[in-house]
């Protein structure tokens, strides 16, 4: 519109700074400002301290890919490694599962249903502090806890979970699935409505099984819901933090430390702010590269 | 048309957000007015809200005789704090924090030096405390406030219903933790009570802390001063291996798992709490205790004794708080007015009496004496424990690492149960002198 | 719904099909309604539907009983937990109170606000510019907002520190104020994204057709998508209050002292506290609780439905 008024003289040179081209950088300009400020050069920032030891009082002293190499040749940051791994996965497989789960479970328009939907979610909005202190109190490791309570009912002695460094970390991993899975419930949920109906008409006509009817037909049609929740989950996946923190603390013998609790202790507890800001761009790279490649696979499969 | 309209409009929202920034600006100005004013000391503590009430006493009669302002502030998560502030480089004027954390703050220059003489009244502490309060460099960044050992408290009631006498030595204190797990003591017909407690976690370092005194009991050190002013680790000692092993057989690799509490293992002090919850029977800790103790179980319920000995001696971990300057805060004649007055017999006595909790648990002002002022005989056993009995942590190097390091060798010795401990300390030995040697230390 | 395009086959109106849906689907018999074709009639199917949902309801909701319950019982512990309290008690609130929880809930609802606000203004207008322009290195801005979600807190916190206690250009100190936390959070490239899938769908014949009107573009995005993104809104909302709610890390470096800590902060230093018991943790706990519930029920009805339009699309 405002090209066509424009004199044509000049109007190459004009066009780039047209209002077409500027007004949609006014609309972003809020978003962009705030997260170069408060995101963007922070990290920077980040990067550049994880090049020196620290001391903002004695003044920074360089010291080059020192603490890279610290970070990376310290046993504790290369068994977290493993059990970043682990927990990140198996977190992110196990509420796909159980979310996938739920969802074909609550599929459908009854009130009562909604009503158990709600319920479900409930995991969500809690805050993470809440529900680490609940689980805390969840794993008990007496009879008297809840769940040894329960699993003295099915005549099983009481476990450790948390205390114990064999079971520990699935015990994490259990309380991760149950506050992302509810998550993941309702993203499926949404991709479900959207199948077609007269494809499950069709399939029933064909007397397919429901085990055919749901890799052929419904698998295909939440793929791109599964997608997001792939790509969430290899966002969040390895940053995984203050569930393990709230939880057991990277205990019992460091059998649930994660490479963010490691960091953390590094930065927080021990004061060495250069190595724990390394350990954090590495991490912030391997996420970013697995992030790209989930993208790239998603997108190769839309395409297919 | 309208595109006059349309360009004004973002024109309006950035004159809107603005105005935000300007809001915020007054926001914060007002907020930081207070220690602009070279009348007024920003003072952080580590406190709860209970021992924050006795500070604020002590410091109202601080502003009543010298007319210099305290803005206090309580500081529960002390070094994330500080570390946010030091980052900014803006610190508070005067901390009163642990006596284990001076190497720490010194080796980052967070704090100013202090020369003794320059402290009214600094003469009535006596010199092995202040010897305390020494960096590497030979100089002093810290003035004692308030020392302390641990104790060992014991359920009274529920020793006395079976029978059972103080103990003694580590092998009664085994016995009687095994008879308080096992045997009813409360008498509900019910198996649900526990030996003594734990906090066991690595994180933070409790487990390092906790283990500490049972080191010293055994005769082992972590680290220790060498003749040219260096440190070097000896945790792999054979006592150290024949300590640490005791408590790995005796209490943390039990067959019926009663002898401490469940969960010891990722147990910090927050959530340690089987003692007041009346379902422990002992807990070695630090005297502060006494007052939640009293509350939750009665003064009648527990008894505070020294600990009991092992195989070199009773020796307990003993700390405390120092008062320290921040760097570069240039109000340096208040802050020593304000330490004078701390250590004075009239600050330490205000900060041992009153409602709430005592913030100076045995005075380093030698004219006091700690079970008097308190006017309760328990206090006496903790100042003996203190003077008699007790080792600190050297507070001239940057602990922390050596710290959280030996928590979590110690944490993971005590999970595996058939790990080999003189293995696990020679790892954790050559550990710490990786630390050392970070700080230049090791010699 | 977080993540850049994919764009599957695209519903051809489909921000009328989420209030259509329901219409449309009794018509078709109800066993075709659902993936797994589950009937309304009584039988063995649906006996064990009631008990599976019973299950998920028994693994997902009723723990929160035991904060309740632990809440309201004076000496909580793990060993004496359970479902209904033993001695209904106001003491652990009380306790709770006593220790400022009031004080940090108050800045907690400011920041909440506040930072919900912001952030959804800022999420609106980006997610405008990106669904209904286009312009040159809008790939690049995508892929930017899509970095803010990768950065843990945690690695950013001592530089963050820096800045907000000296803000570049303009030089403020923020430490201590509100906006310290609320502004941070104001960018936060999730709900950029969902909006930006949402607006992406929105047929361009309502827009063509204001704008032909005359309809300017800040009144375009007012009057004309943004009542169009109701459901989304919902979504970013729900989703935005439980990420601010649950902020631990930023509130700490950005508070000068202890008065300015949220409800989170708090309930954190409570539970490292050996002076009081589960009880007075989990009667925090429960005082946290209870906002983000009463968002979620406000919003829940557009949050399911708007997640529903945004996923389909992808």
């Amino acid at each position: 519109m405002t090209a066509t008024t424009a004199p044509v003289r000049g109007a190459r040179a004009r066009s780039a700074f047209s209002k077409r081209n500027v007004l949609p950088w006014v609309f972003l300009a809020p978003g962009l400002l705030l997260a170069l400020v408060f995101k963007f050069l922070p990290m920077g920032k980040g990067v550049w301290l994880s090049f020196f030891k620290v001391r903002p009082f004695l003044g920074d002293h360089w010291v080059g890919l020192d603490n890279y190499t610290r970070v990376l040749t310290d046993h504790r940051f290369q068994e977290a490694i493993g059990h970043t791994l682990l927990l990140g996965l198996g977190q992110s497989l196990g509420a796909i599962a159980v979310g996938f789960a739920l969802a074909l479970l609550l599929e459908g328009q009854a009130r009562s249903l909604k009503i158990v939907r709600t319920a479900v979610f409930l995991p969500v909005v809690t805050a993470t502090a809440v529900v680490g202190e609940m689980w805390r109190l969840l794993y008990y490791p007496t009879s008297d806890g809840l769940i040894n309570h329960g699993l003295g009912l099915l005549g099983l002695g009481p476990t450790q979970f948390l205390d114990n460094p064999d079971t520990a970390l699935w015990a994490t991993m259990v309380m991760s699935v149950w506050m992302l899975a509810p998550y993941n419930m309702v993203i499926i949920l949404a991709g479900l409505a959207g199948v077609d109906r007269t494809l499950y008409e069709a399939a029933a006509m064909d007397g397919v099984s429901l085990w055919q009817r749901l890799r052929y037909v419904t698998l295909p049609a939440i793929r791109p819901a599964l997608g997001i929740v792939l790509t969430l989950a290899a966002i969040r996946g390895l940053r995984v933090f203050t569930e393990v923190y709230v939880l057991t603390g990277g205990g019992p013998a460091g059998s649930t430390e994660v490479w963010m609790t490691r960091a953390y202790t590094l930065g927080f507890t021990r004061n060495d702010i250069g190595g724990a800001s390394a350990a954090s761009v590495v991490l912030l790279c391997v996420t970013l590269l697995l992030t790209v490649t989930v993208n790239y696979f998603r997108k190769r499969g839309d395409a297919r | 048309m309208g595109d006059r309209r349309r360009s004004r409009r973002p024109a309006a929202t950035l004159a809107v957000a603005g105005l935000l920034f300007a809001t915020a600006a007054c926001g914060s100005g007002s907020d930081s007015a207070g220690s602009g004013d070279p009348n007024t000391l920003e003072v952080w503590t580590r406190s709860n809200p209970d021992p924050a009430a006795t500070y604020e006493r002590v410091f109202a009669a601080f502003t009543k005789k010298t007319g210099i302002k305290i803005d206090y502030q309580p500081v529960i998560n002390f070094d994330q704090q500080l570390q946010s502030r030091a980052s900014t480089k803006d610190l508070p004027d005067v901390m009163i924090n642990d006596t284990a954390l001076m190497g720490s703050y010194q080796s980052q220059g967070l704090l100013k030096r202090i020369d003794p003489a320059d402290i009214a009244g600094g003469d009535q502490i006596d010199a092995k405390t202040w010897a305390s309060t020494v960096g590497t460099d030979g100089s002093h960044y810290g003035i004692p406030y308030s020392r302390q050992a641990m104790t060992l408290m014991i359920r009274k009631d529920w020793r006395e219903r079976l029978g059972l006498p103080q103990p003694r030595t580590w092998q009664d204190m085994l016995t009687l933790a095994k008879a308080f797990a096992g045997d009813d003591p409360d008498g509900d017909g019910r198996k649900n009570t526990y030996g003594m407690v734990v906090p066991g976690s690595a994180q933070n370092g409790y487990a390092a802390w906790w283990g500490a005194s049972f080191l010293w009991q055994g005769g082992a050190r972590i680290i220790e001063p060498t003749k040219d002013g260096g440190y070097r680790p000896v945790v792999d000692s054979a006592a150290a291996v024949r300590s640490v092993s005791w408590l790995k057989k005796n209490l943390f690799c039990t067959s019926d798992n009663a002898v401490i509490q469940p969960g010891a293992l990722t147990a910090i002090t927050g959530n340690a709490t089987n003692f007041q919850d009346g379902n422990a029977g002992m807990y070695l800790t630090g005297p502060y205790n006494i007052a939640t103790f009293d509350q939750a179980l009665g003064k009648d319920k527990f008894e505070v004794v020294q600990a009991p000995a092992g195989p070199a001696g009773n020796d307990v971990l003993a700390d405390g708080e120092n008062i320290y300057f921040g760097a570069r805060t240039g109000k340096t004649e208040q802050e020593q007015a304000l330490a004078a007055f701390l250590v004075s017999p009239e600050g330490q006595r205000l900060a041992m009496t009153g409602k709430s909790q005592p913030v100076v648990r045995i005075p380093v002002n030698s004219t006091l004496d700690a079970a008097t002022v308190h006017s309760d005989p328990r206090w006496g056993v903790v100042q003996k424990a203190y003077e008699d009995a007790s080792v600190q942590f050297p507070n001239a190097p940057d602990f922390a690492p050596i710290k959280q390091d030996t928590a979590d060798a110690l944490n993971a010795i005590f999970t595996y149960c058939g790990s080999d401990v003189r293995a696990g300390l020679k790892e954790l030995d050559d550990t710490l002198a990786g630390d050392l040697k970070d700080q230049d230390l090791l010699k | 719904m977080s993540a850049p395009a994919i764009d599957p086959v695209r519903a051809p109106v489909p921000t009328a099909r989420t209030s259509n849906s329901a219409k449309a689907a009794r018509a078709t018999p109800a066993r075709f309604d659902t993936a797994l074709g589950w009937s309304d009639r009584p039988g063995v199917a649906r006996c064990l539907r009631i008990l599976l949902c019973a299950i998920a309801i028994g693994v997902f909701a009723v723990p929160f009983l035991t904060i309740v319950s632990g809440a309201f019982t004076t000496h909580a512990s793990g060993s004496s937990l359970s479902f209904v309290p033993h001695d209904s008690t106001w003491q652990n609130f009380e306790v709770a109170g006593e220790r400022g929880i009031w004080d940090y809930f108050t800045n907690s609802l400011v920041i909440a606000g506040g930072a919900l606000l912001l952030q959804l203004a800022v999420s609106v207008l980006a997610a405008y510019a990106l669904a209904r322009h286009r312009f040159r290195g809008q790939a690049l801005v995508l892929t930017l907002f899509m970095l803010t979600m990768m950065l843990p807190e945690e690695v950013i916190a001592i530089p963050l520190s820096l800045v907000l206690g000296h803000v570049p250009v303009v030089g403020l100190d923020l430490k201590g104020t509100a906006w310290g936390v609320i502004l941070p959070l104001g960018a936060w490239g999730f709900s950029v994204m969902l909006l930006t899938e949402f607006m992406k769908d929105i047929p361009t014949e309502i827009e063509e057709a204001a704008r032909l009107d005359g309809v300017g573009e800040f009144r375009m995005l007012w009057q004309v998508v943004l009542p169009l993104c109701k459901p989304a809104l919902g979504v970013a909302g729900v989703l935005g209050f439980v990420m601010i709610w649950d902020q631990y890390l930023l509130p700490l470096i950005a508070s000068k002292d202890p008065t300015d800590y949220t409800v989170t902060v708090a309930l954190s230093i409570l539970r490292t506290d050996p002076e009081v018991g589960s009880g007075v943790v989990l009667a925090g706990a429960l005082i946290a609780l209870v906002p983000s519930l009463i968002v979620y029920l406000l919003l829940q009805r557009s949050l399911v439905t708007g997640i529903a339009a945004g996923a389909t699309k992808g």
